[in-house]
């Protein structure tokens, strides 16, 4: 057991019906851990949205009780006041934070949140939610130096959201390139146990390119430019990683992870000119086209619920004695929360077509739920439909994204694939798995004790 | 005045920390000829410097906050 590693392969975005069904064939180091490892949809978190769904995963605890709701968190008793997630919002330990204290080397980067850079026993790089390369994002510190003595300015994301595809695959390229130099550099250079990156070039490619690719998306067109945007970058990606894997020996196994799916967005659903036209919410005065409702005069007094956008929705109440002008009487919280979740069921498509929307309170699924957690999540149409916050159109639908272009939505089953050089697995399909079995079976791998406030459990088909 | 007492009896305070000796005698030959007088004064200054970037409580400033609100505005997590 001593000499045994894991290797992780975060790839942000990658749903088991593109990497595993369609594909894995076409991937020669992917295709070949298929082949001779085991592999499983892994269910994501609530909300399956990377933040916080890689932290899910690293500490085999709940969004919940990691109190972890998304990039963005209400300050409590406030309308507009937000706070962002960042690593000192992880209180729970990561398995690399068990790992080093039994004196396992580790290696990790790119796992967000990551910014600031925590210390750990061995090498840290931070991830996209990092201001810019002019901050401390290595640790140690002096890890910054080596890795721009390497590759220069470090690259952290890639805005995905542009008209200007070209350029946009030329940097997503540099990033990924840049990326696994400095993964090489490492791998070869630190020691490590536990070795651990999130690749997040992915996403933002699924983010732009999926209609070029989707032959059911609405903006699909047939024999258009970036018909094989998508396909062409999943073998680039699988030759750098090839390239990472030539690195590793027999002692290490490979898991290859992702912290949600995607799928092809039918459009965007305004939540709050919903509950404009609903009477939820009362405005001063009608804005102008794509207005935030932070820039919005809400005449808070006359106004019940808000709701906020991104893959998923986040519903807010006005409470009385909670929110500053809260109208809602507590006594009737709960009535009203049925009356809304109800409503917000019935909501029907812009033909009139069903959907299939899920509706969630917060005791359902953050039970033991601590911090700043909403009212209500919303997946409309099962996330088909992203949820806009941004206000004063015509209608309820757009078919385009509020906030640039935007072709895919996420889904709610990631992948899990894991690899024993020394193990012939038979490519078999396990039973699905659930974000939170991550860290256990690492740590169960290592040979460490999986700790009792872990969440998840052993997958015990790999170990 | 009390409190203010209380902090000035614990920065006198000091207690002992175990460096692999290797590591010790790198030290000392590194602050041979400087301002450092001890591997233990030298070792206090670098890990001050380290501690004190850590414990910032707010992770972002207002500029960075700004910076990283509008990359996730880009990223849709905004509004």
């Amino acid at each position: 057991m001593k000499r045994k590693r894991v290797l992780v392969v975060g790839l942000d975005c990658a749903p088991p019906e593109l990497l595993f069904d369609q594909f894995a064939e076409e991937l020669p180091n992917i295709g070949g851990m298929f082949d001779e490892g085991v592999h499983a949809r892994m269910r994501s978190s609530h909300p399956p949205i990377t933040i916080p769904a890689w932290m899910v995963m690293a500490t085999g605890q709940s969004a919940g009780r990691l109190g972890i709701y998304g990039f963005r968190h209400r300050r409590p008793g406030t309308y507009n006041d937000i706070w962002l997630a960042s690593s000192r919002s992880i209180r729970a330990k990561t398995v690399w934070d068990i790992l080093g204290e039994l004196k396992k080397k580790v290696v990790v980067v790119g796992v967000p949140p990551a910014y600031p850079p925590k210390p750990v026993n061995g090498a840290l790089i931070t991830c996209f939610m990092t201001p810019n390369a002019n901050k401390e994002y290595t640790y140690p510190t002096t890890l910054k130096r080596e890795v721009e003595g390497l590759v220069g300015e470090y690259i952290f994301d890639a805005v995905f959201r542009t008209e200007e595809k070209e350029k946009l695959l030329k940097q997503v390229y540099k990033m990924t390139k840049q990326h696994f130099t400095v993964l090489k550099y490492l791998a070869k250079s630190k020691p490590w146990h536990f070795f651990m990156f999130v690749e997040i070039g992915l996403d933002r490619v699924h983010h732009a390119f999926w209609k070029f690719f989707d032959k059911n998306h609405h903006l699909y067109t047939p024999g258009n430019k970036y018909e094989d945007a998508m396909r062409d970058y999943y073998r680039f990606l699988d030759r750098e990683i090839g390239g990472l894997l030539k690195l590793t020996d027999k002692d290490t196994s490979v898991v290859t992870v992702s912290d949600h799916g995607a799928k092809r967005m039918k459009g965007a659903f305004c939540i709050n000119q919903w509950l404009t036209e609903n009477g939820y919410l009362t405005l001063k005065k009608p804005p102008p086209p794509g207005t935030s409702l932070a820039e919005a005069e809400v005449d808070w007094p006359k106004t019940q619920v808000w709701g906020w956008g991104g893959y998923h929705g986040r519903i807010f109440f006005n409470v009385e004695g909670r929110e500053p002008q809260g109208v809602i009487k507590p006594k009737n919280y709960e009535s009203f929360r049925d009356q809304i979740m109800r409503e917000l069921k019935n909501i029907e498509g812009p033909r009139g077509e069903k959907w299939d929307t899920k509706t969630y309170t917060s005791e359902e699924i953050y039970p033991n739920g601590v911090g700043d957690y909403p009212d209500l999540t919303v997946y409309f149409d099962d996330l088909s439909w992203r949820s806009a916050g941004t206000l004063g159109y015509n209608s309820c639908y757009l078919l385009e994204n509020d906030r640039g272009p935007d072709d895919a939505v996420h889904s709610r089953y990631g992948v899990f694939l894991y690899f024993d050089p020394k193990r012939r697995l038979g490519g078999e399909r396990i039973r699905d798995v659930n974000l939170m079995d991550f860290a256990p079976t690492v740590l169960k791998t290592l040979g460490a004790k999986v700790p009792d406030d872990m969440e998840g459990r052993v997958i015990e088909e790999v170990v | 005045m009390l409190p203010k007492k209380k902090k000035d009896e614990d920065r006198k305070k000091f207690t002992t920390v175990s460096i692999p000796t290797p590591l010790f005698k790198k030290v000392e030959a590194r602050i041979k000829d400087t301002g450092f007088t001890s591997v233990s004064s030298y070792v206090a200054y670098v890990l001050r410097e380290i501690v004190a970037e850590v414990e910032d409580e707010e992770p972002f400033s207002e500029e960075d906050k700004e910076r990283v609100k509008e990359r996730l505005r880009a990223l849709g997590y905004i509004d």
